[in-house]
């Protein structure tokens, strides 16, 4: 008998179980409200990206009252492998993505995204025209055809803390060499008054997270100097990669010896642990997205507070010349965008956090699903949206800079905003702007080849020459296999916008 | 209390290994319980407490907040609660399943003979072959020529070289746990795509199958060991009495088996409740587990240590509740007992 | 029938009614007596096991075909859906012996004079269960074929681990870090949970709160506990940063050196997973009859005879199994090197099915096939010659 009362736990929690099941069974299956649009909005779990999405929809639904907007969030690391998964298997859950433009490359050829330029060229709340021009004519277009609205601008600046800078006398980096020179100095010191001393420099080097674009940024301003349809990934007449050279060599280099002015499990850390620490007054130097200038006001992330600068990516004076692989001296002819006698050129990583819209689905919802992203656009809602943190909305309209007050108004200061929009503004401007790899199978040149070899080089598994021809043979594998000619035509397609 | 009218017996230890004993019972249980300590410290953070080197006691050397148990109990309500939900039924649904299956799978090999035939088997496998290239793709040929290449596999695979005989019961556990062994990447695409198929796409119903599925396996190699413990006499001289085989099953040889079905219970659920790929495909907004709730506070500014620390808390908190319910089952003395009688 | 030849069985166990052993017969005859009809018997058989077996079935010949059908191609995105391109065997062909073998493989250099003696000792071993199975009664062709491939497999994989361990300047690929995990992970994790498993039954007070303790670490996602255990290990402000400096280690980190790296990967496997050791041990250590023990104790025996010649023995059914299963799920390692470490330092902490992952994530959906079928084959291999070997050699003493 003992037994018998022992087993009817199992069986009481089996019958509360079939009861719960059909329950939430039940309730779950409530619909939204009839005869509206409904529109589904895939993007990665936030705060960032979503909060604002999610924020702004009932606003939006009062104003559009037929329109009905959900945003479906997946863990980032996902995001990409779920969106391909549902449109090339024809599921179409989703009406609409917020992702990375970077991934045009894979999903306009088969047709998986909508053709905007018409919708975007009758639409006059969305100021096409206020958004900067590398977005707009860059990042959004593939193919002259534009495919995304962008939502957020990204790009590497160089960050550094003023009242370090100033106490030691020293100006912010202009070329690599200066930033070295002003980690070494710094890597050791106490710079966060607590005794202990601290960092030179904070570049994340993790693998698999942030390391492959941290090295394109430093590469950039030896590779490409003739503006951003230059290209600094492949040689634009054969496809050939440009990583076996003089450039490519020094700027490993430089990652490399970064490293010697960073934390000492500097490898594992990634773009997360970096900005941590420097908002925590730990490191002097860093390098990162847009993200620090809004984090570092926010009291309960940050110590420092008024002590942030902010600048263009660092550059160089000796270039690439490309029919050589030597790095020649930057002069009138060889770098046509130098300031200074130096050659900028900033990297626009990632590209920023942009929306768009399933080929696959009707009219009707591909218009509502347009005039959402449009609303969201908009400099009315996203002019507010940069300003705040935690949207992890970074500056992309030219109004954005223009005026500091609300900067000002978000906890900057005055000098602070000044700072901060002025590098914003010196990349957005520059002509030199790198665009990121956005060719079929992107992630595989970058995530898998160029990645690994820089991990490995990085950890000591690989000399610098082993590097670049392990990058060199990868890039050149996946060209092979995909068909040249179809991705240097991709390829050309991505850069040819402006002439 | 009770141990005053314990009867003294050899089994109590001398106090010198009672002494060590209890040493190293707490040491482990420091090395279990220290990390958790840290998740519950971290979870009362704030991220520049965090970033900015090791704090260890809160009210002390840092100012505890709760702000991140709101964010995410309150903030965030319907994003938590809705994952929570479905990981409650899913995880103990699939694993109730995968218990009453994967047990009665069990005791047939235990107590049963099966010997299919070879040929049978192949003839079987070919005929669902034959549905699924017929129904999935419109079968290409070199489709079919691998599909052919994959049967071999699974014949060599568990029948290894006997084609002209019959196969025994270990061949049929064996076939069951090599399901196992293929990494969830390589599955979770073909899974979608059947589900999508069917239709099932972003429900319970799919991720409970595939877990029930993916877990039987794992039922039927640990139930097959404790099954294996029951004295056959008890069965014996039930069905003397008349007892059919579901009844023998069901009141002598369940009771009996208890430590070993709560055991394996606590494992299906545990692995049920933590799974985190299959779930990821599986699902899009109704059905998301909790698991891609934690995976997702890694996003474009770094892990947010302090909501996943809360996350993690909140989901061990029922299976915590449920081992210490489920513990006395495992206790003492029931198997001897019931031979007793 | 079942054969009598059991030497040709994958995995003839002691549960399974043996034929010779007192429990088939007894088995036979209540077949017999139950009285209740053949036929009510026949139908309880199929009722048992079919619907277990046909859940399985139902999910994974779909995806075994699919996969084993993309490892052989190349996936393509077309305006119509997806474009497969049949390839042939180059996915394997690229790991094995192409661009991914140091990847994959290692990176191979001559032997040591160690390498050497490790490589003699498994071929020795195995060359003498070869022997020992040829001067067997039952020598079949097909039986003395696929022993002849499996053993050369098995030295041919040593060999090829020694050459990336056991070498000057050779590393190891994802293939053996797996097997390092796999192996020192499993090892590890059983002594320590039958350690506990056996303090947890003593009779003393407090039992109840060590055992549910015990479990904690099991209960917790994957995920989870890779990202605790990157807080834990974080060198810059982890809760250990005090010691570390005590120790004079300030600018020392774990994660710049591979074994240092691989360590903590396999420490953070080792937390989680001991419980699921733990407490089967547990069950099947309560289940034991007490009487027994005490008789033993009460008649002279110490403690560790009773636990020899007693517990022991009667576990080692229940650890073969837990050590088969642990070793199946332990070969797909994935979460902790890819949370912690993301393969990192270079590819020093990849294992197998994180490449394939990584793979997979960037759609190379073909060699990241390959690869889980490469895994297949090695767990395969490993799990027959461990049935064969061990386990069956296990319940025949039992």
């Amino acid at each position: 008998m003992r037994n018998g009362t022992r087993l009817g736990g199992l069986t009481w929690l089996a019958a509360v179980v079939t009861v719960a099941t059909a329950c939430t069974g039940l309730s779950s299956s409530g619909s939204p409200g009839s005869g509206a649009i409904s529109v589904n909005i895939l993007t990665f779990t936030g705060p960032q990206i979503a909060e604002p999405l999610q924020r702004r929809a009932p606003d939006f639904r009062t104003a559009n009252p037929n329109i009905s907007i959900s945003v479906t969030t997946v863990p980032f690391s996902d995001l990409y492998q779920k969106i391909l998964t549902d449109v090339s298997t024809g599921t179409n859950s989703y009406q609409a993505f917020v992702f990375d433009p970077q991934w045009m490359g894979d999903f306009v050829g088969p047709g998986y995204l909508e053709d905007l330029s018409t919708r975007v060229k009758a639409d006059a709340s969305l100021k096409w025209d206020d958004i900067g021009a590398f977005f707009r004519d860059f990042s959004a277009t593939y193919q002259g055809k534009v495919y995304t609205i962008p939502l957020d601008g990204d790009f590497h600046m160089v960050y550094y803390r003023t009242d370090i800078l100033a106490k030691d006398g020293l100006k912010p980096p202009e070329t690599w060499d200066d930033y070295l020179a002003i980690a070494q100095k710094e890597q050791g010191q106490d710079l966060n008054g607590d005794g202990q001393g601290d960092y030179g420099s904070c570049i994340s080097k993790k693998r698999n997270a942030q390391a492959y674009w941290f090295i394109t940024s430093i590469a950039g301003g030896f590779i490409q100097t003739d503006g951003t349809n230059q290209g600094a990934f492949f040689n634009t007449a054969d496809m050939k990669p440009l990583v076996q050279n003089e450039a490519f060599a020094a700027a490993l280099d430089i990652y490399k010896k970064t490293g010697q002015f960073g934390p000492p499990n500097e490898i594992n850390l990634d773009v997360g642990d970096t900005r941590g620490l420097f908002t925590s007054g730990r490191c002097a130097l860093s390098m990162d997205w847009g993200d620090i200038g809004t984090l570092a006001i926010d009291p309960t992330t940050s110590k420092v507070k008024d002590k942030v600068g902010a600048v263009i990516l660092p550059g160089s004076k000796m270039v690439l010349d490309r029919s050589t692989g030597k790095l020649v001296p930057c002069d009138a002819t060889t770098c046509k965008n130098a300031v200074n006698g130096i050659n900028h050129a900033p990297f626009a990583s990632f590209g920023g956090w942009s929306g768009a819209i399933n080929g696959k689905v009707s009219t009707a919802v591909k218009d509502a699903a347009f005039k959402f992203l449009s609303y969201m656009s908009a400099p009315e809602q996203s002019n507010v949206d940069v300003t705040i943190g935690k949207t992890g909305f970074n500056p992309y309209r030219t109004s954005q800079f223009s005026d500091t007050k609300l900067w000002v108004k978000a906890g900057m200061s005055e000098q602070a905003a000044k700072d901060y929009l002025g590098a914003i503004q010196a990349s957005l401007q520059s002509p030199n702007m790198i665009l990121d790899l956005r060719i079929p199978k992107t992630q595989q040149y970058q995530q898998v080849v160029l990645d690994k070899a820089v991990a490995q080089f990085l950890a000591g598994e690989i000399d610098r020459d082993t590097a670049m021809k392990q990058i060199y043979d990868g890039w050149e594998a996946i060209t092979n296999a995909e068909g040249r000619d179809k991705q240097l035509s991709a390829y050309k397609a991505s850069l040819g916008v402006q002439r | 209390m009770r141990t005053l009218f314990r009867r003294r017996s050899a089994l109590d230890l001398g106090p010198v290994s009672k002494a060590i004993s209890y040493v190293l019972l707490v040491a482990w249980a420091f090395v279990v319980l220290f990390p958790l300590y840290w998740l519950a410290i971290t979870s009362l953070k704030q991220p520049i407490d965090v970033d900015s080197g090791p704090v260890y006691l809160p009210g002390v050397d840092f100012k505890p907040t709760l702000d991140a148990w709101k964010y995410i109990l309150v903030d965030l309500q319907s994003d938590t609660v809705r994952p929570y939900v479905n990981t409650v039924v899913v995880g103990l649904s699939s694993a109730l399943i995968a218990l009453i299956l994967g047990s009665s799978a069990a005791y047939a090999l235990v107590r049963f003979r099966y010997s299919p035939r070879v040929g049978v088997i192949g003839l079987f496998v070919g005929c669902i072959l034959f549905t699924i290239v017929a129904l999935a793709l419109s079968a290409a040929v070199p489709l079919a020529v691998v599909s052919a290449a994959a049967v071999f596999l699974i014949l060599y695979q568990t029948v290894g070289r006997r084609f002209k005989r019959v196969l025994g019961n270990s061949d049929v556990a064996f076939w069951l746990i090599s399901q196992r062994m293929l990494p969830p990447v390589a599955v979770v695409i073909p899974i979608y795509v059947l589900f999508q198929r069917v239709g099932l796409l972003d429900t319970r119903q799919a991720l409970i199958i595939t877990y029930v599925a993916t877990n039987l396996p794992i039922v039927v190699w640990l139930m097959r060991d404790y099954f294996s413990n029951v004295p056959i006499e008890l069965e014996e001289s039930a069905a003397v009495d008349g007892a059919s085989p579901y009844r023998i099953f069901r009141s002598i040889v369940l009771p009996v088996a208890v430590p070993g079905l709560v055991a394996t219970f606590l494992f299906v659920l545990v692995f049920a409740w933590n799974e985190y790929l299959l779930a990821l495909f599986l699902s899009s907004a109704n059905a998301q587990t909790m698991p891609l709730t934690v995976a997702a506070q890694n996003a474009t500014r770094g892990p947010q240590w302090w909501y996943m620390s809360v996350l993690i808390l909140i989901m061990i908190l029922p299976v915590i509740a449920m081992a210490v319910a489920l513990e006395r089952y495992i206790s003492r003395g029931i198997l001897v007992g019931a031979v007793k009688g | 029938m079942a054969s009598s030849d059991n030497s040709e069985t994958l995995d003839a166990r002691g549960p399974t009614p043996v034929e010779g052993s007192g429990l088939e017969v007894a088995t036979g005859e209540r077949e017999r007596v139950a009285g209740h009809t053949f036929r009510a018997a026949v139908s309880a058989k199929n009722v048992f096991l079919w619907p277990a077996l046909l859940v399985v079935l139902a999910l994974s010949i779909f995806p075994l075909i699919v996969s084993l059908y993309l490892s052989v191609s190349r996936l393509e995105f077309q305006a119509n859906g997806i474009d497969v391109r049949f390839l042939g065997f180059d996915n394997y062909a690229s790991l094995l012996f192409g661009t991914e073998q140091d990847h994959f493989i290692g990176v191979l250099k001559p032997l040591t004079p160690v390498g050497w003696i490790i490589v003699a000792v498994v071929a020795a071993i195995t060359a003498r269960a070869f022997v020992s199975y040829l001067r067997g009664v039952n020598v079949r062709l097909l039986g003395l074929l696929l022993r002849a491939i499996a053993g050369l497999l098995l030295v041919g994989l040593v060999w090829l681990f020694a050459q990336t361990l056991f070498a000057q300047g050779g590393r190891p690929g994802t293939l053996f870090v797996t097997l390092v995990y796999v192996f020192v992970g499993i090892a590890v994790q059983y002594l320590l949970g039958l350690g506990l498993a056996v303090l947890a039954t003593q009779r003393l007070r407090g039992q109840r709160f060590f055992r549910v303790v015990f479990l904690l670490p099991m209960t917790i996602t994957p995920v989870g506990v890779a990202y605790m255990f990157r807080m834990l290990t974080d060198t810059g402000k982890g809760p250990f940063v005090p010691l570390f400096d005590l120790a004079g280690l300030q600018n020392f980190a774990w994660v710049n050196d591979p074994w240092g790296a691989r360590i903590a990967v396999m420490i953070g496997d080792i937390w989680q997973w001991t419980p699921f050791m733990f407490i089967v041990l547990l069950a099947a250590l309560e289940g034991q009859d007490q009487e027994i023990t005490e008789a033993a104790l009460v008649d002279g025996a110490n403690r560790r005879q009773v636990f020899r010649h007693i517990t022991l023995p009667a576990l080692l059914p229940v650890t073969t199994t837990v050590i088969l299963i642990r070793m199946i799920e332990a070969f797909k390692i994935i979460d902790l090197p890819n949370i912690l470490t993301n393969g990192g330092p270079g590819t020093a902490t990849e294992s197998l099915t994180l490449e394939a992952f990584f793979d997979w994530r960037t759609l190379n959906l073909g060699r990241s096939a390959a690869l889980a079928y490469m895994l297949l084959i090695v767990v395969t291999l490993i799990a027959t010659a461990y049935v064969n070997l061990v386990r069956r050699r296990v319940t025949a003493t039992a």
